[in-house]
């Protein structure tokens, strides 16, 4: 192969190439400064009509395509004018930030509503991808304060309400009755990890599952479930802005969960997802959402137990994290589409809808004046969730705020629980990372 | 990426490319075309020319919008630094280049991306090859097994991708089924990097082995029988005929999958993504890309610049393997 390439032709190319990278820079982000920032807080909505038709991007949290598509269903009875699309975004809360970040950098194809987990609405705000709802929900009279408090304070930053509660949850401590009975052991969850050491051996030694207990899968979010390790030791992945994921308590913690699994030999790691792991009768207990409540109940052929997060040596209880998703608002889309999303995102999480999500799903209802009645008499275990809300804690904001802290969390946890690496050493590297990602994504978007 | 490849393992070109000019036909003192006058625009050339942009003009258009243009979009994007779904980005001109190549990232990504391209295209071609050998052979059942062993190169990544999860998952996954027999505990193939990297790698290469085999078959079918028998004849016996024979004479098949193997290895996403999300002990270049700005991190700029080293890297590949690998190559 030989071309020819003299003076003439080099510089015939290196002025094409300039001109298509100049023109190339017509397209993409501004590069002109800052975004101007709209003050979205006091978008007025008066005298605008709702839009005929918008996108609603889930990922169908908890297996709730039929329970969405039902209320869906209800909405368009009452509001025939406006036309709302199921569309489904992702199989999981990042594949949605995937798509939706995608569209907001194309600056098209937006939905008017979209599920936006508890690590990702952060970052849309501070990209300025979601509008503030404020407004919204006084001219539409949305009963803000009928909202479960945590969950709804969870979205709100700069005085602002940034999205609403819709599947919520909170880690579940899941157990095998029948092998808990079989071992002589008491019909509930431990009370702490210490009690559940002594349990383990038990357990590991009469029920012929491979593990008495398994740690949550860590490519999927290690980083939400091992706060209740970290805050029952008196550890943290972070406290404010302090990484202090390499603090004695912090490593003390997670050398404990690596001796369950080396030393004393009791406990696994889940490779996919602990939920299944359990259904499937791996292990005698685990930890998972309480969206994967329903799903458990369905698929184990035992008697499923549920409870509390145990607590630990320094903190017995408040050790168990909020988690799940909300819906917000895209800011890249017409007053018209908003107000439509608005009014179906109302409606969404009516008292009555939110029950029926529960009831199809085991997530929490988010509203205190939604009727579980009936929903606790077919699924009992869903109130120990909704009893578990008042023992939670804020996450950490380092798990929550740091784009890629979630990830960062998780290979680190591999390191310790699967490779048995030295864990004061991996916990130091992840605070110089973490810190890196806080001062280089955050630190300059935070409000003075 | 593709390079424009033409292989023809039975047809020897009577020149070799790039030298087909190296002299005039007529000898030193002939004409060159240069040296002519341009013919003139008649209307059959003009004729040409426009059935010739009917024919071209849509698939120029469309490498062109699909290919050349978010190329060059990729390359401003790299000298930016730009949290993907932000409306605003700086200009850090190659600072993100700069971050890449003094981070711990470089080594790790590179490293995991030379591993991974070596084992793959050594192991795809090395077995490929052994395939074809065995399928050369005059016995029965072989139309059978060359397409079961082509079936899985044909398949989806992520469907295959999901079927081996269910082999190596070290709780209900068949392979520790079959170890729980023997008393052993499963490897810790998803979680554990080194191991992860090991399954990527084993599934890679059972997708992609048939397409070499099938490669290497019809060059194994298009060998001069002569050669061989005359080889056969003087006493040379069968591992010898292979390697100073059907070896050299393969070389232009072996070159062909040398570079299609190796430019689809370092192109490999399906299997990394649908195994191992998180990238942990398996993040290639291509992946690493995907997971900056998609991923979690967001860093478009950052993503932008890994891709163009990706690029820059089966640019150089390509070319090498072109000007040098070439000529070691018997086309007859």
């Amino acid at each position: 192969m030989r071309t020819n390439l003299d003076r003439r032709h080099f510089l015939g190319l290196a002025g094409l190439g300039a001109g298509a990278a100049a023109l190339a820079a017509c397209g993409g982000p501004s590069t002109a400064g800052p975004a101007s920032v709209v003050d979205t807080g006091q978008i007025d909505f008066t005298g605008i009509k709702p839009a005929a038709s918008i996108d609603f991007w889930t990922n169908h949290p908890g297996k709730s395509q039929d329970v969405e598509k039902a209320i869906i269903e209800k909405f368009q009875a009452k509001f025939p004018d406006i036309k709302v699309n199921l569309v489904t975004a992702g199989a999981n809360y990042e594949e949605i930030a995937q798509k939706f970040q995608t569209s907001q950098a194309a600056k098209t194809g937006l939905p008017g509503l979209v599920v936006l987990s508890d690590v990702w609405w952060f970052r849309y705000f501070s990209n300025g991808s979601i509008i503030p709802i404020d407004g919204l929900v006084k001219q539409l009279d949305i009963k803000i304060d009928d909202f479960q408090k945590s969950l709804v304070d969870d979205y709100k930053y700069d005085d602002k309400q940034w999205a609403l509660p819709y599947g919520r949850s909170t880690p579940l401590f899941y157990y095998n009755k029948d092998h808990f009975r079989a071992a002589g052991l008491p019909d509930r969850a431990p009370a702490t990890w210490q009690e559940f050491a002594e349990w383990a051996p038990k357990l590991k030694a009469t029920s012929g599952a491979q593990y008495a207990y398994i740690y949550p899968a860590l490519a999927g979010y290690a980083g939400w479930t091992l706060q209740n390790n970290l805050w029952g030791w008196g550890g943290a992945w972070s406290k404010g802005w302090d990484i202090t994921c390499d603090s004695k308590e912090s490593v003390a913690a997670l050398q404990w969960a690596q001796d369950s699994i080396y030393k004393d030999g009791w406990a696994g790691v889940s490779s996919k997802e602990a939920a299944d792991d359990f259904a499937a009768g791996i292990t005698s207990s685990t930890i998972s959402s309480t969206g994967s409540l329903l799903g458990v109940l369905k698929a184990a052929k035992f008697n499923v137990g549920v409870g509390f997060l145990p607590g630990g040596p320094e903190a017995p209880s408040g050790v168990c994290p909020t988690g799940g998703a909300g819906l917000g608002i895209p800011s890249g889309i017409t007053k018209e589409e908003q107000l439509a999303a608005a009014t179906f995102l109302k409606f969404m999480t009516e008292p009555e809808n939110t029950a029926a999500f529960s009831a199809a799903t085991g997530y929490m209802p988010t509203r205190l004046s939604a009727d579980m009645s009936a929903v606790l008499a077919a699924t009992p275990q869903i109130k120990t969730a909704m009893d578990q809300l008042a023992a939670t804690k804020v996450q950490d904001n380092a798990r929550v705020f740091l784009p890629g802290a979630d990830q960062e969390m998780a290979k680190s946890a591999a390191k310790i629980l699967t490779q048995q690496g030295d864990v004061q050493a991996t916990m130091t590297e992840l605070k110089k990372t973490l810190e890196g990602i806080y001062t280089k994504d955050v630190k300059p978007k935070l409000k003075s | 990426m593709t390079v424009p490849l033409t292989h023809n393992s039975t047809a020897a070109p009577a020149v070799r490319p790039g030298r087909a000019n190296a002299t005039p036909p007529d000898g030193p003192t002939a004409k060159t075309k240069a040296d002519q006058p341009r013919r003139r625009w008649s209307g059959r050339s003009r004729k040409d020319f426009v059935v010739f942009l009917a024919m071209a003009l849509p698939n120029l258009v469309l490498i062109g919008t699909f290919t050349y243009w978010p190329l060059i979009n990729n390359i401003y994007y790299s000298t930016l630094d730009w949290t993907l779904g932000s409306a605003s980005a700086t200009v850090v001109g190659l600072q993100n280049y700069v971050t890449f190549f003094t981070s711990e990232d470089a080594s790790k990504v590179l490293g995991t991306t030379a591993i991974f391209t070596v084992l793959t295209v050594g192991g795809s071609m090395i077995l490929g090859l052994l395939v074809a050998l065995a399928l050369n052979s005059k016995v029965r059942g072989t139309t059978f097994a060359r397409s079961a062993v082509f079936a899985p190169y044909v398949l989806s990544g992520v469907g295959v991708g999901l079927v081996w999860l269910f082999i190596f998952d070290p709780g209900y996954g068949v392979l520790a089924w079959i170890l729980r027999g023997l008393g052993q505990q499963s490897p810790q193939w998803i979680n554990d990097p080194q191991l992860s990297l090991v399954m990527v790698i084993i599934v890679y290469v059972w997708k992609n082995l048939g397409y070499c085999a099938v490669v290497f078959l019809a060059g194994l079918q298009s060998l001069p029988r002569d050669v061989m028998e005359a080889a056969a004849l003087d006493g040379a016996n069968s591992v010898r005929r292979f390697f100073n024979i059907s070896l050299p004479l393969l070389s232009p098949t072996t070159f062909f999958l040398l570079i299609t193997t190796m430019l689809s290895s370092l192109q490999a996403f399906d299997l990394i993504r649908i195994m191992t999300p998180l990238g942990n002990g398996t993040s290639t270049l291509i992946y690493e890309a995907y997971l900056q700005a998609f991923g979690a991190y967001n860093r478009a700029g950052y993503s932008a610049a890994i891709s163009v080293i990706l690029f820059a890297i089966l640019l150089v590949i390509t070319v090498l393997q072109l000007r040098f690998v070439e000529r070691k190559v018997h086309y007859s």
